[in-house]
């Protein structure tokens, strides 16, 4: 008896476990599929639609249409890309190469190198001094301002440094016996060997590039040089929706009871996610199980 | 610093290896031949270092300067440093800023924890996927994005929080401009965030516990919450420990890019931290060597603390943060 009352007790502690998670879940993807409907809705629906709703209220790609031809909404997709990616290729590289020169463990000053670096993570002297450094380098208003800025992370450098010397000895002794230089060694041997934390820390760099608002909105007076993360919250956080749509055609939007700044808002949010739910599978992957790796070395 | 880099820094605690003596004395002969392909792999990031994260801390001596537009800047001493910390308004930013990492200390910390445990509880591994995959996809959005999801959700005239206050007879209500709910809305939108994917860590530390720990309890009788209790939670105590001293050593670092986006006019002097007073005082005002000292004063405290706090996680846990 004692034993059934206790399973149908624990029976009832995992329904009130599982509800408890579920309703974690819920509440966090549901805001963002409430956005994903409302921007597919018909624009008449909108104004009365539920903030509850995940499914559209009839079908329509207006919202979409009008975005996608707006030339700041434009330009903003090519300058995020453009960042992200010409970022990212940087990034790795760098990256990696001087993660493979601080691996190798009998290297003369590798202990100062690793201060050097580690220096740079406790001190940072703030946005000011880092602002006036971009300027006098004369790169104020240039790509290379947003793209250089975090060239090599220090923290990736590490983790990719640990990942590094856990390529095992003989593979590296029988390359260069073979008469492999440096560069090859770790072109075919040590890159190979590392696949999943590269991939790892690539999409790190990756989110980071996506995500970033607040270099590009400082460095880059030229609004034609924004990427979306700054036209969004343009539009969104300060709520300038006279440069976004433009006098006429507002009026005109709103006249005709259209297209409402609700659904203009939830494309425009939808958009700027939707690279990282395309990545996000692959994040899932390599990210969770290249962090509990990492944990669990330390 | 973000959770990432709080999960990679515990990650990577643990010192590199040390050259014996007779790799050393190899590597002394053969050096110039040897090393200067690996010296010319790590010039351009020693040149990016010390271009990108050196050279601003020279600049840094904007703080004891008068900023001049044309001529050469000149030297004041402490002059900002007393102006700064004789004003109000730095009082004011100053104790906003250790009010809003308190609340996150008591209300977001302990959140991934309890996380981690009730994942860890679930059997199913599609229902455990499926609620991970959910949990941590936040932690990929930029706040810009959270900002925009969160003004529309609180939106008093659209909103599902204010719909859901509806069912239960409430008027609806703004809190996104509401000087009294702020606080609560950027503790809870980091809750949204950030908990799930910071649960990750905890998670992998319960994953790393002996399961033989788990069958001797059983053994002995022990119900789930005993085993919980006392194989789960002394298990991750290292880890605990050492993200709540991490924590501590990152204690001025309230969450710029948090509270940049979820300011507006009406609520700004509620949650405006040291970082977003830096930018709104130095970028938008131009008073360079006033933000200049602030960020200065709080990089100083932030790299004191930063150092304490791993001088104590090394006693405590036998490791550091680095």
């Amino acid at each position: 008896m004692a034993r059934s009352r206790q399973s149908r007790f624990e029976r009832v502690e995992q329904v009130i476990i599982v509800s408890t998670l579920l309703l974690m879940a819920v509440t966090t993807i549901q805001p963002i599929l409430n956005l994903v409907a409302i921007s597919f809705s018909e624009p008449g629906q909108v104004p009365g639609m539920s903030g509850l709703a995940v499914l559209p209220n009839g079908f329509s790609l207006d919202v979409w249409a009008l975005l996608l031809n707006h030339p700041g909404v434009q330009r903003g997709i090519l300058n995020s890309l453009f960042i992200t990616i010409s970022g990212t290729v940087l990034n790795i590289t760098f990256t990696t190469l001087m993660a493979w020169a601080l691996s190798r463990p009998s290297l003369p000053g590798r202990r100062v190198l690793f201060v050097f670096v580690l220096i740079t993570i406790v001190f940072e002297p703030g946005l000011i001094p880092d602002y006036f450094v971009v300027r006098d380098l004369g790169l104020l208003n240039t790509y290379w301002s947003v793209i250089l800025y975090k060239m090599v992370n220090a923290w990736y450098l590490i983790i990719l440094v640990r990942f590094f010397e856990d390529v095992p000895k003989e593979l590296l002794e029988a390359a260069e016996l073979d008469g492999a230089n440096p560069f090859q060694t770790l072109w075919k041997v040590v890159l190979p060997l590392t696949r999943p934390a590269l991939a790892t820390i690539t999409l790190f760099y990756l989110v980071y590039h996506w995500n970033e608002f607040l270099r590009p909105m400082i460095y880059l007076t030229d609004k034609s040089m924004h990427p979306l993360q700054v036209v969004l919250r343009q539009f969104v956080v300060e709520g300038d929706k006279l440069s976004m749509v433009g006098i006429d055609a507002m009026s005109n939007y709103e006249q005709a009871g259209q297209i409402s700044i609700r659904a203009l808002n939830a494309g425009m949010i939808v958009l700027t996610i939707l690279p990282i739910l395309a990545v996000y599978p692959l994040i899932l992957k390599f990210f969770t199980k290249g962090t509990m790796s990492g944990a669990l070395k330390g | 610093m973000s959770p990432d880099e709080k999960q990679i820094a515990l990650s990577v605690s643990g010192n590199g290896n040390v050259p014996n003596a007779s790799e050393r004395a190899k590597a002394r002969a053969f050096k110039f031949r040897m090393w200067w392909p690996y010296y010319l792999m790590l010039a351009p990031g020693i040149v990016y270092f010390l271009v990108f994260h050196y050279f601003p801390i020279y600049q840094a001596k904007l703080a004891f300067q008068d900023f001049r537009i044309f001529g050469d800047n000149v030297w004041v001493g402490l002059k900002y440093f007393e102006a700064l910390l004789g004003s109000p308004a730095f009082y004011q930013v100053l104790l906003n800023t250790l009010i809003i990492s308190t609340m996150k200390m008591v209300f977001f910390f302990p959140v991934p924890i309890l996380l981690a445990l009730l994942v860890n509880e679930v059997r199913g591994s599609s229902l455990r996927r499926f609620i991970q995959s959910a949990i941590y996809l936040p932690h990929f959005l930029s706040w810009v994005v959270v900002a925009g999801i969160f003004i529309a959700a609180l939106s008093p005239s659209s909103g599902v929080f204010n719909e859901m206050r509806g069912w239960l007879g409430l008027a609806p209500h703004g809190f996104m401009t509401d000087s009294g709910a702020i606080r609560w809305v950027v503790v809870f939108s980091s809750i949204w965030q950030a908990s799930g994917w910071d649960s990750l860590l905890y998670f992998a530390a319960i994953m790393a516990i002996d399961p033989q720990l788990y069958d001797a309890a059983e053994m002995d009788g022990a119900n789930r919450w005993q085993k919980i209790i006392h194989v789960t939670l002394p298990g991750i105590a290292p880890t605990i420990a050492t993200l709540f001293i991490l924590n501590v050593g990152l204690f001025l670092n309230a969450g710029f890019d948090q509270v940049f986006n979820l300011a507006n006019d009406a609520v700004r002097d509620q949650i405006d931290i040291i970082d977003t007073y830096v930018y709104r005082i130095g970028l938008q005002s131009g008073q360079f060597s006033l933000a200049t000292a602030a960020g200065l004063f709080k990089g100083a405290i932030g790299m004191l603390m930063i150092v304490a706090a791993h001088t104590i996680a090394k006693r405590l846990t036998g490791k550091g943060v680095w």
